[in-house]
């Protein structure tokens, strides 16, 4: 099949889950309604009559931004999942193995917890948190494997990152033990969720995205040469220390602004890269975008499951991506195994 | 042109070469012998601009240290072993990220009709052109370490570094290798600078010869007016003419 016809079907892929992620749920309304609400919400188009207010109100403050922002964090992890496995050339990296994700949370949970706000723009205060905590994670991770090794080598930059990871996660552990009152909150929100998305959520990831993806494009062909290897990369003309790091930090911002909205939502990261590059090949100009709407598409998927299947209750997103997750990922990685000659 | 002045290198702050001072001309190949641990390969990613080093690397007169990578890129290439791929690309696709240095940079910057011309060239070059479109990873590994000969070729460079590439390939596709670089070099404006193990392929490249022994330039110059029976046994601390006498007396045996 032809890459052309390939995006195609994802696009509509994508678009297939946006219209389920919005028209199934509770209201019930169908997917006429719902463009009416659109159409009235955002161009003052009159509504019709049989719509009423609270349906507006579900669809509009409730429905729509949860998807919008299922789709956004799923995008966003799916694209820092690949820019990390590119950079740190292993297929199992992710901002889950290097820590990011566990330093994140811990500092948007301290936030949480602690209810300290920015002063001047509240609604940052958790992205940024969940930014410095997986910031820091990283460095620390770096640093620590640069004392193991002095080469750095990428399995110890990933080992040290699991083991931090695991360390820092215990402290979240122990501050949700101890949160009282918020500690359903904690929980669930550990588990991942988009239970309460709300508009601004929906900018500040999308923001990140945006900007992650203008970064990657400016160094798709960097990211191509270090997939080959860093020296071959530095042979090639690659500055690479400066590269690494830009991009490590880009990669953190957006699993960051994810995490600190959506709580800890696994597999997704780390299985979207790897079907993308099945279907588009490894190139990082054609795999980034479609990392993005393949992986958009599936959060909302799974999202919707986790809010349906056991209606009215909900269940972690996190537990849903990891079920449909990990057999999927064995299969990729098996048949990959099967197939090829050399690994 | 690549001049060395007392450079010293290694890892970790450890140094594993000590004080080379040598000098390799433009047009000219060169080979480094030495038993394994003697530091011609860490020489030559200090070559390279791989590794720090202390004293002076100059390309053209200009220190490697204070120069951007795309600029040494534009004069030197490294090639070393096939090393494990991850994640697939196409042939064509992988020769053309040796174009790097040569391509426009930002987000909208990219491939020129020149670039093209010039990956095209390369495939021919090596005998690729009917696998363009196969994945590196479906290819066996001789074809792989064509596949990287050519996006070394498509680079561009004044010189290639060979760190040992053929390592893991068959008698025919060394010798291959070393012929398509010789061919390479013949048009006496490109040369080679290659590490070797085998005495016997580094002599098909060419009979410049650096001999390294514990980090330490011993000597250098052509193979028939340094190599002395004596000379190589000491410096591979074993008696390597006669090992090679010997095998040839097998070999002329052979109907």
């Amino acid at each position: 099949m032809k890459s052309g016809v390939k995006a195609l079907l994802s696009a509509l892929f994508c678009i297939l889950c946006l219209v389920l992620g919005v028209v199934i749920g509770s209201a019930g309304l169908s997917l006429a309604d719902t463009f009416s609400i659109l159409g009235y919400r955002l161009f003052g188009l009159p509504l019709p009559e049989h719509i009423s207010n609270i349906a507006v109100s579900i669809m509009w403050t409730i429905r729509l931004p949860r998807v919008v922002a299922a789709f956004l964090v799923g995008a966003a992890l799916s694209v820092s999942g690949a820019v990390m496995q590119s950079v740190l050339r292993n297929p199992l990296a992710s901002s889950y193995t290097l820590g990011v994700s566990a330093g994140a949370s811990l500092a948007a949970a301290a936030v949480i917890l602690s209810g300290v706000t920015l002063p001047l723009l509240p609604s940052l205060t958790r992205p940024a948190a969940g930014f410095i905590g997986g910031l820091m994670t990283v460095f620390l991770a770096m640093g620590l494997a640069a004392r193991f090794d002095r080469n750095m080598e990428n399995v110890t930059i990933i080992l040290t990152g699991m083991v931090l990871g695991l360390f820092v996660n215990a402290f979240l552990t122990i501050l949700t033990a101890l949160s009282g009152d918020h500690l359903r909150l904690l929980v669930f929100w550990q588990m991942g969720s988009f239970g309460d998305m709300k508009w601004h959520a929906c900018g500040m990831v999308g923001a990140a995205l945006a900007a992650g993806l203008l970064v990657f494009s400016c160094f798709s062909r960097e990211m191509d040469l270090m997939t080959f290897g860093e020296e071959q990369a530095l042979s090639a003309g690659v500055e690479l220390k400066r590269v690494k790091t830009v991009l490590l930090l880009t990669a953190t911002l957006l699993t960051g602004a994810a995490v600190s909205f959506a709580g800890i939502i696994g597999f997704v990261d780390l299985i979207v890269p790897h079907v993308t590059r099945r279907l588009f090949g490894s190139r990082h100009r054609a795999t980034l975008p479609m990392n993005a709407l393949l992986g958009g598409g599936f959060m909302v998927l799974a999202d919707l499951i986790a809010r349906t299947v056991m209606a009215p209750r909900e269940l972690p997103v996190g537990a849903i991506t990891a079920l449909v997750g990990a057999p999927f990922f064995a299969w990729i990685y098996f048949r990959r195994r099967g197939g090829a000659r050399r690994d | 042109m690549i001049e060395l002045e007392n450079v010293s290198a290694g890892y970790g702050g450890q140094d594993v070469v000590f004080d080379v001072t040598c000098r390799f001309e433009s047009g000219v190949n060169y080979c480094l012998l030495g038993p394994n641990g003697c530091g011609k390969t860490t020489l030559l990613r200090a070559m390279s601009g791989l590794i720090p080093h202390t004293g002076g690397i100059l390309l053209d007169g200009e220190r490697i240290e204070t120069m951007p990578r795309r600029k040494i890129a534009a004069k030197i290439a490294v090639m070393s072993q096939i090393n494990t791929i991850y994640f697939p690309y196409t042939v064509y696709d992988t020769v053309m990220l040796g174009r790097y240095q040569h391509m426009r940079r930002g987000p909208f910057g990219g491939v020129s009709a020149r670039d093209r011309q010039a990956v095209e060239k390369c495939l021919e070059t090596t005998g690729l052109s009917d696998m363009a479109d196969r994945l590196v990873s479906e290819l066996s590994g001789g074809q792989c370490q064509r596949v990287f000969l050519a996006h070394t070729l498509a680079q561009e460079p004044d010189t290639i570094l060979l760190d040992e590439p053929t390592n893991h390939l068959d008698i025919k596709h060394q010798i291959e290798l070393i012929d398509y670089l010789r061919a390479w070099t013949s048009d006496g404006r490109h040369s080679v600078v290659g590490v070797f193990h085998d005495v016997n392929l580094a002599l098909r490249l060419t009979d410049n010869m650096l001999f390294m022994k514990d980090g330490r330039l011993q000597s250098g110059g052509k193979f028939d007016e340094i190599a002395t029976r004596a000379f190589l046994a000491d410096l591979f601390d074993m008696d390597i003419a006669g090992y090679m006498t010997d095998s040839l007396e097998k070999w002329k045996g052979v109907r």
